[in-house]
């Protein structure tokens, strides 16, 4: 299958005052179109460093990374702005969003961000808030609404744009265990429907239902490619 | 790929509803500084209106005085009044004027059967009722025969009538003027002047406590002598009137070797004048409630300044989701302008709502114009311009990975 990601020896390195931490020690990674990957790591590891970097959100120090045959590592910040938009769908542990806005507001945010006239926002919007489940929650702001509830928006929000990623951190680890499952069950029903999918997480059982697991330790992968 | 400046504002106004109490207080400063800008114009403005309505009410644009000169002070023998003789003289070089008249005023006790009045009388030309635009009500107006014959006949004021007569008719009796018995043959209209009071008295109700009699009259048979310390005089059209000043300053200057003796005064250029001196202190004043809006400016700054550390988090979710540093800065620089601009319009409507009673309580009309709002909407607008640059540029300079952590 074609490589939707290219990771060619990236490091990225923090400068704290005179110090320099390294956070990535030279990382090599492939990711097909479609694949379900969970990256695993030991907090430290780099794992949120690399999840910036796969999001556009930050830039290696040094190494290449191709997203779609487009080389983000040298993109400008405007450029990855669009990139981010366009590419990349987040989900976050803290769900992240904007609380002052109800829901159909948020999911319309990066439709917003790409330009979209209002009427194609709201009619988009409100096609994937149904697609979760929320279709009757258009209204009610984020605080109005369970966890498990407020994944799905953000879930929503990341998948309104087409993407060619959704990029989860932890997305379950602020959810009891039965939000929890029915989040990583609309995860699996999006990659059965050939979204590519990356989650972040140290819970196996999060793991377990990825096709790989990369394991990070001290900024390096530790396993290539292990079902 | 942007987002519209429309949806901008949109945004910007959600903000400004869902923070209200902050938003409130933030737009204090520029409320008051917008509404002392309108008040304080529109305060400056009324005066001069209310000046230039005086002039119409005391003979319009075309009217030109000669009067003398107190702060020249007489080194040579030069008189500082004119002759008859003097007077039909200058009158003869000036036949473009289209009125004229001379004016020999003295204070007299005015007397009938038993009542008194004291009176200012003024001997004057029949044409004076043209050039201070000012007809009798009752009888009739001096005229050419009065003047030739210096004929014993006084128009009154209304006051005058009123102390002397009451309800009683005037015309046609005689009253006493310095032991002469004049027949009053007229009651002069009463002045006043709508929305002129000083205190409790109007701007011209001095007018009415005068009284006319025929120059000649007052020459021949009052004062037994011609000095003139007064002349008035119209032009046809307001566009004659500077050229006919300056003919006749050049006439009166070269009857008196070119000293200073009188003062000659355009009410044309006398108001054009006025009008200089009022933008002037409107701008001062505009100066002024200026400061107030760069306060209400460096308010507004700080409060976005925390507005945005406050929203660091949303900042970093809308980076994330594909906002470009162009849209955030525009994002809060346009909320900015929305809050000041919002922060004008109440105080224009605010300022214009408490001009009345501002100027009741300093009885002055206070007229504000379309001009003014302009200015003040201008104003506060730009102050929101001015001081939301810099939290803008603070905000759409955010680290996305930074203000995704940030609690």
């Amino acid at each position: 299958m074609e490589k939707l990601i290219l990771i060619n020896n990236i490091t990225k390195e923090y400068k704290m005052g005179k110090i320099t931490v390294p956070a990535l020690n030279g990382i090599d990674l492939e990711i097909a179109a479609g694949d379900f990957i969970a990256i695993m790591g030991p907090s430290g590891s780099g794992k949120s460093t690399l999840m910036h970097i796969l999001g556009c959100l930050d830039t290696p120090t040094s190494g290449d990374y191709i997203l779609n045959s487009e080389k983000v590592s040298a993109m400008k910040r405007n450029k990855l702005a669009a990139i981010r938009n366009r590419e990349i769908g987040f989900v976050f542990q803290t769900f992240n969003l904007l609380p002052h806005l109800n829901i159909q507001k948020n999911v319309e945010l990066p439709l917003m961000y790409s330009g979209l006239g209002k009427k194609q926002r709201i009619r988009q919007a409100r096609k994937v808030l149904d697609e979760v489940g929320l279709s009757d929650r258009l209204r009610h702001k984020p605080s109005e609404l369970s966890g498990g509830q407020r994944q799905r928006v953000a879930i929503a929000r990341a998948i309104v744009n087409e993407p060619a990623i959704i990029l989860a951190d932890e997305p379950t680890g602020n959810l009891d265990t039965t939000s929890g499952n029915d989040i990583l069950g609309i995860f699996s029903e999006l990659h059965s429907q050939g979204h590519t999918i990356i989650i972040v997480t140290h819970d196996k059982a999060v793991a377990d239902r990825a096709d790989k697991v990369i394991s990070l330790v001290d900024g390096l992968i530790s396993n290539g490619n292990i079902s | 790929m942007a987002i519209s400046l429309k949806e901008n504002i949109s945004i910007g106004f959600s903000d400004f509803w869902s923070r209200k109490i902050r938003s409130i207080v933030t737009i204090t400063g520029i409320i008051l500084g917008t509404m002392s800008i309108i008040v304080v114009l529109s305060l400056v403005n009324g005066i001069n209106q209310q000046t230039l309505k005086w002039m119409m009410e005391r003979g319009g644009l075309t009217k030109i005085t000669v009067s003398r000169n107190w702060e020249y002070q007489s080194e040579t023998d030069q008189k500082n009044y004119f002759t008859l003789k003097e007077f039909y003289l200058i009158r003869s070089l000036l036949p473009e004027a289209a009125y004229f008249t001379a004016r020999i005023s003295r204070n007299f006790e005015t007397t009938y059967a038993d009542n008194r009045f004291r009176s200012s009388v003024s001997g004057v030309l029949p044409d004076f009722k043209y050039i201070e635009d000012w007809d009798v009500s009752e009888g009739r107006f001096l005229s050419e025969f009065d003047l030739k014959n210096s004929t014993d006949v006084i128009c009154i004021g209304s006051k005058v009538k009123e102390e002397l007569f009451g309800n009683k008719q005037a015309v046609g009796q005689f009253i006493t003027v310095a032991d002469k018995r004049l027949r009053v043959i007229g009651v002069m209209e009463h002045r006043y002047m709508k929305g002129g009071n000083i205190g409790n008295e109007n701007a011209l109700s001095y007018m009415n406590r005068w009284c006319y009699i025929p120059l000649s009259t007052m020459i021949n048979k009052i004062r037994n002598q011609d000095e003139i310390y007064s002349i008035s005089l119209k032009s046809h059209t307001v566009e004659e009137a500077s050229l006919l000043r300056e003919k006749l300053e050049a006439i009166i200057l070269n009857l008196r070797r070119n000293e200073p003796v009188f003062n000659i005064e355009s009410a044309k250029e006398e108001a054009a004048q006025m009008e200089e001196n009022a933008a002037r202190f409107q701008l001062i004043f505009f100066l002024i409630s200026a400061i107030s809006l760069f306060v209400g400016g460096i308010v507004i700054m700080n409060i976005m300044l925390a507005t945005i550390q406050e929203r660091t988090r949303e900042i970093g979710i809308r980076i994330t989701v594909g906002a470009r540093r162009r849209d955030i800065f525009l994002q809060f620089l346009v909320q900015t302008v929305v809050v000041t601009s919002l922060g004008g319009v109440l105080g224009i409507v605010f300022g214009l709502s408490i001009l009345n009673l501002v100027g009741k309580y300093l009885d002055i009309q206070l007229i504000a114009n379309g001009m003014m709002i302009g200015v003040a909407l201008l104003v506060s607008a730009g102050v929101g311009l001015i001081f939301g640059i810099s939290p803008a540029i603070k905000a759409s300079k955010l680290n996305p990975v930074e203000a995704l952590r940030y609690e």
